[in-house]
């Protein structure tokens, strides 16, 4: 039942079938299967599933494909949640943004998407962030990590960017507190940049972005 | 010879001393004019001097009119750029924050004589002058599935294109391409030599094989028949497209490729298959960091696997301010040495 389940969501997380995806999850809850396997067992590892990248390799995604993943898993989860016999734990605190000057949202968008079904708790603080902002709000909130997106060369490189984030942290002695993770094409096309720009992590695609965000967090709590 | 020359043979598959280069350098002609970024945009003459000027100095064969993508959205109505001391400008203000608003949009009666258009109308005059027949002048496009892009953020148009209401996507992919075919006819108008169909949606980076055969592949084939494929290059920003050359040549007989630095430039050259022209593009990028000796490898690289069998150009992607100009100049002397006949 739940292996049926399993297939015939990914088929339609695939296919961008968002309605198809949807009658799977409600036929499953209506015969019996409980929200926590529903969100556990068919809507994380099917996102998971499509960590295999871009679609140029065999059974890779494209990015409309990772977008419409994740924003149905995210209204799964949301609609799952009240039906949980117990509170889920959540996995961990991001606040998340583009790089200032950078007004390209898609990614972040995604990755929001696949890190809310994961039970991560998302602060969206929109695009073109200042880096002090970035700080702050994870103070605030209490993030263990900082995501920041950027679509262009200059926001991922340039003194505003992470670079910067990555100085405040210095000076306010939280690098051990929060850990900074990046995203975005500059990255894909340099794997080392991450390094250069001071974050403790990248991540290729959205669906990336949870397993990751997971070491991280051990490293904080550790 | 010079860069129409090569161009021209390379498209022939005549002989010709060596492959063109084509090397986009664009935001570095304010460093190049010693001057801001909004001052050196705000100027179609600076364009022109820096892009002649840039061409002598490095010795590669095409410049370009661009001032940079996002100034299309003022074809709608779009006021505000965010200028950048480091990078290309982007769009300050989305013109279209709901369905409503597109039915609001007015395609300009003309692009030649819109002050949207004035600046770049007069880079291109300069460049015709001084450069006409000689070196190839580019032109960048954005197609009607990516101008939405422009207008309402790529974070709703996914959305919309994808999942949206039908009425509010079409007449908005429709409103598009009306101005994408009054923005060619102003470029052919004024002498373009290579015009740069720029569409990401043409790559299945991006979208499913089933939905740009479905929905990418039409409106594809709508913008080329209705301007016509001459000096028309296939471009997909990034992203990558082997998987679809020969659909597309199917269905458009492009005579360019314009690849991905991520896409296999021997893959690339088979799915043409000697129809028309592949374009070997360098990952310009991490550029920034490498040493003349990486950037003569990767070049070599590139050429290695394009140029058996003609028809092959070498060409760079967004080259970022950051690049030293010493790799600039070793990605010359490599593309040179390794793409001369």
């Amino acid at each position: 039942m739940l292996e049926d389940a399993v297939a015939k969501y990914r088929r339609a997380i695939y296919a961008t079938n968002r309605v198809d995806a949807a009658k799977v999850v409600d036929e499953a809850f209506k015969s019996g299967v409980s929200a926590e396997d529903i969100v556990f067992n068919i809507v994380i590892p099917s996102i998971n599933g499509m960590l295999c990248s871009i679609s140029s390799q065999p059974g890779g995604a494209s990015i409309a494909q990772h977008f419409i993943a994740s924003q149905i898993a995210s209204d799964i989860v949301e609609q799952m949640i009240p039906h949980f016999k117990q509170h889920p734990t959540i996995s961990g605190t991001i606040v998340i943004g583009t790089a200032a000057g950078d007004f390209h949202g898609l990614g972040k968008r995604i990755v929001i998407g696949c890190l809310k079904a994961q039970m991560y708790e998302v602060y969206d603080l929109g695009l073109n962030v200042a880096p002090e902002l970035f700080v702050d709000k994870a103070v605030e909130h209490g993030a263990q990590v900082i995501g920041i997106s950027s679509l262009m060369v200059h926001t991922a490189r340039g003194e505003n960017g992470c670079r910067k984030v990555r100085e405040i942290l210095k000076e306010r002695a939280l690098e051990d507190r929060i850990k900074i993770i990046v995203g975005g094409a500059p990255y894909r096309f340099d794997e080392q940049l991450y390094c250069q720009v001071g974050a403790d992590a990248w991540a290729d695609t959205a669906m990336d972005a949870g397993p990751i965000m997971e070491k991280l967090i051990m490293e904080v709590t550790s | 010879m010079n860069g129409m020359e090569r161009l021209t043979a390379a498209i022939n598959g005549t002989p010709a001393d060596r492959i063109p280069i084509f090397c986009n350098l664009i935001d570095q002609g304010a460093r190049h004019l010693k001057m801001s970024l909004r001052e050196y945009f705000a100027n179609g003459e600076h364009i022109a001097t820096a892009q002649i000027q840039m061409r002598e100095k490095y010795g590669y064969d095409n410049v370009w009119s661009l001032l940079f993508a996002g100034k299309a959205a003022e074809f709608f109505g779009c006021s505000s750029m965010v200028y950048a001391a480091d990078g290309p400008p982007n769009v300050g203000e989305m013109v279209v924050k709901s369905y409503a608003d597109i039915e609001k949009l007015t395609v300009p009666e003309s692009i030649y004589s819109h002050p949207a258009f004035a600046e770049e109308r007069k880079s291109l005059q300069i460049l015709r002058q001084e450069l006409g027949g000689t070196y190839p002048i580019c032109v960048y496009i954005t197609s009607s599935m990516t101008m939405p892009s422009l207008l309402m953020g790529m974070e709703k148009w996914f959305p919309l294109l994808l999942e949206g209401p039908a009425e509010p996507r079409e007449m908005l992919l429709q409103k598009c391409h009306e101005l994408f075919v009054k923005e060619v006819a102003a470029y052919r108008q004024l002498g373009a030599d290579v015009l740069v169909y720029s569409n990401p949606f043409g790559s299945t980076d991006f979208v499913p094989m089933s939905f740009f055969n479905e929905q990418s592949l039409p409106w594809i084939k709508k913008d080329i028949s209705a301007v016509g494929k001459d000096r028309m290059v296939y471009y997909c920003g990034s992203a990558r497209f082997n998987q679809v050359i020969d659909p597309v040549y199917r269905a458009t007989t492009l005579g360019s490729y314009y690849l991905s630095p991520l896409d296999d430039v021997a893959e690339g050259k088979r799915a043409i298959d000697g129809r028309a022209l592949c374009c070997g593009v360098i990952n310009d990028i991490p550029m920034i960091d490498w040493t003349p000796q990486q950037v003569r490898e990767e070049v070599k690289k590139i050429i290695d696997a394009g140029k058996p069998g003609g028809k092959f150009l070498f060409g760079t992607l967004v080259m970022p301010l950051g690049i030293p100009e010493e790799n600039i100049e070793a990605m010359m002397d490599a593309a040179i040495e390794y793409g001369s006949w």
